[in-house]
């Protein structure tokens, strides 16, 4: 296969007015949804969803993909600015981040965060591109066996890596896939859990559901405790890193970026969790050590780099496989099921226009956002005074607004109010969203390939251990799962991933 | 947290419960052909298990007193309005048409969050409604219901 004529064929797709547009729009309000704390990225695409329904498919993935890596860009401006994280992936920026502006050195750390998110979202880019045809095409020979392991693993190493206890987690997974169940049978049609009523019939929809976990939860949050607002006033002069920061961070950028892309791919919060694992690989590898945490750039460098090669690396399981690895990865799943067009092994070779205009676009994003970001850094700034009274308001009309607007159907708000109560209560029992979503999309996946498996094996379970992939896979899930009872003798009652709290108030 | 725990392991016995309830309306089929209620039925049961192993986790645990952050009476309060205009808003917004429930929703909650001077109140709401309904309504087309207002 030509990389060259793809290439090209991608950005003819890229480059005409409507996606350019699109891919500049997006961009810019995930840059915002960064930048404004009581809305992450989750909540704003499942927001924007609604809003694609009426676009071309390539345009519509175009736009959220925008949001998606712009919301990692800004997130990281506000941890630099005010220690306060935008998003879940930029709390570890705030530790030498914050303090580098302290010292006057903010337009060194926003600099350093830019260069290095857009170098490492080429490279994560370039990835994507070599990676995921091959593994589509291998996944061509992929049967309802191997589609139940895969749904199983990631289900479960999802629910292994979402911070705290991991029985609620797999707790969270089996709600979620219980969720999904609601509607028709897949296989026969036959109407399931729904009581008569007409929205149920169809299932949970996605955008209801995610806005609720994720928006309405969020804010409700918010309203809980209100803290005064605080800007710590600093001028910001000199964006570009010095000659000496280069040298500091040109490896931290490079590692950065390959191990972001790698755990991008895996199932789980990629950007998170490789923004945490990069930190730490930078602290040991580092001569001094001790500095950490005190305003130096690699602490910056490296983490700012890895999320954004991981969010380039998460659409690999989704684009070639089928498999959403995350929750904003389901969302994508369910943007690009409502033009009915199903990711997959064959979404490559049959939509290749598609696959090629979004790469092309994630590369004309990231340099939009590399021009966007420092010149606008002021506006961000300025953005960030709003008052959260007016903010919240807003934001819950966009959700209501943003829900009704799919179907004309208030029983959808009703829905979205429900799953936001239901994931206050939840989260505050210890309960995260993200298995959820995530199980809910995989519901129907897993359903079907699990009954079509035992009709094919006429009811026996050696289906998914004969089959060599099946098998590597089973034995995959079976290894995670034992694994935090053998670890936990050793490591009793350490908590497994420091909060958000605990971090930024060094 | 341990009362939460337990509070949370009895709700989802009586959920996984229900469901097994109700999926034996429907046809469960066999292992070697398994129909809809088949994996419902599977989920419930590893639900109840689960639900059974965090309870006794929870029983278990030494209370660690790191729950979630207190909320005050005042949060609560601004919790409950907020679902409460929004609920209300689900309910008008068919009947009083969009600019007049969007105007209200806005009032309601810049008084609920925080109160807000009146004047103020009502001009912030009155531009939004105008946007929200020149953006979404005229811009980008999504139909929005009329109501009393006829537009």
């Amino acid at each position: 296969m030509d990389v060259f004529s793809n290439v090209a064929l991608g950005f003819s797709v890229a480059l005409t007015p409507t996606n350019l547009l699109f891919c500049f729009i997006g961009s810019v309000v995930g840059t915002l949804v960064g930048v404004l704390p009581g809305l992450g990225p989750v909540g704003a695409v499942a927001f924007l969803l609604s809003l694609t329904f009426k676009m071309q498919p390539a345009t519509a993935i175009i736009m959220l993909a925008g949001i998606y890596y712009g919301a990692m860009y800004g997130g990281s401006t506000t941890s630099i600015l005010v220690n306060i994280p935008g998003e879940t992936a930029s709390v570890v920026t705030c530790l030498d981040g914050y303090r580098m502006a302290r010292q006057g050195r903010a337009g060194a750390a926003l600099g350093i965060s830019a260069f290095g998110s857009f170098i490492a979202g080429t490279f994560g880019v370039i990835g994507l591109m070599f990676l995921a045809p091959p593994l589509g095409r291998a996944a061509l020979r992929f049967g309802p066996p191997e589609y139940f392991a895969l749904t199983l693993t990631g289900l479960t190493l999802v629910a292994y890596l979402t911070q705290g206890s991991l029985t609620k987690a797999l707790i969270m997974t089996i709600l979620g896939l219980l969720a999904g169940v609601v509607g028709m049978d897949p296989i026969s049609g036959e109407e399931r859990f729904a009581y008569g009523s007409l929205t149920l019939r169809d299932g949970f929809g996605l955008v209801p559901v995610a806005m609720g976990l994720f928006g309405i939860t969020e804010i409700l949050e918010n309203l809980a405790v209100i803290t005064p607002q605080s800007i710590y006033e600093t001028k910001i002069k000199g964006l570009l890193p010095n000659r000496k920061d280069w040298q500091d961070s040109a490896w931290p950028i490079a590692r950065g970026s390959v191990l972001g892309f790698f755990l991008g791919i895996l199932p789980g919060p990629g950007p998170v969790i490789s923004s945490f694992v990069s930190y730490a690989m930078e602290k040991r590898l580092s001569r001094y050590p001790e500095k950490f945490g005190t305003g130096v750039i690699e602490g910056v460098a490296g983490p700012e780099s890895a999320n954004n090669s991981a969010t380039a690396g998460s659409f690999i399981p989704l684009l070639s496989l089928g498999i959403p690895t995350s929750a904003i990865m389901a969302l994508f799943m369910g943007a690009l099921m409502i033009h009915g067009i199903q990711p997959g092994p064959l979404f490559i070779s049959k939509y290749p226009e598609l696959f090629w205009g979004f790469i092309a676009s994630m590369y004309l994003g990231n340099v939009m956002l590399l021009v966007l970001n420092l010149p606008l850094i002021g506006l961000w700034v300025r953005l960030l005074k709003t008052p959260y009274v007016i903010l919240f308001p807003l934001i819950l009309l966009f959700c209501l607004i943003g829900v009704y607007s799919l179907n004309s159907n208030v029983g959808e708000i009703v829905i979205m109010l429900g799953f936001g109560i239901l994931g206050f209560f939840l989260r505050r029992a210890g309960f995260e969203g993200a298995p959820f979503i995530l199980a809910m999309v995989l519901g129907p996946v897993m359903e079907t390939s699990l009954r079509q498996s035992l009709l094919i094996s006429r009811g026996s379970f050696g289906i998914f251990v004969s089959r060599p992939i099946c098998a590597a896979l089973m034995g995959f899930t079976l290894l995670f799962m034992l694994w935090p009872m053998i670890w936990k003798r050793k490591t009793a009652g350490k908590d497994r991933s420091p909060s958000a709290q605990e971090n930024s108030s060094s | 947290m341990k009362r939460a725990d337990v509070t949370v392991v009895l709700i989802l016995i009586g959920l996984a419960v229900f469901i097994l309830l109700e999926a034996g309306k429907l046809s469960f089929g066999s292992l070697r052909v398994p129909r809809t209620a088949f994996f419902p039925v599977i989920l419930a049961t590893l639900l109840l298990i689960l639900s059974l192993i965090l309870l006794a986790q929870a029983l278990r645990s030494a209370p660690t007193g790191r729950g979630p952050e207190r909320i005050e009476v005042e949060g609560w309060f601004r919790i409950g309005a907020t679902l409460a205009t929004m609920v209300g808003f689900a309910v008008v917004l068919e009947r009083l048409g969009f600019l007049l429930s969007t105007f209200l929703l806005m009032v309601l909650l810049l008084r609920a969050i925080e109160p807000q001077a009146w004047p103020k109140v009502i001009a912030v709401a009155l531009m939004t409604s105008l946007v929200a309904y020149t953006i979404f309504g005229w811009l980008l087309g999504i139909p929005l219901p009329a109501g009393v207002l006829g537009i």
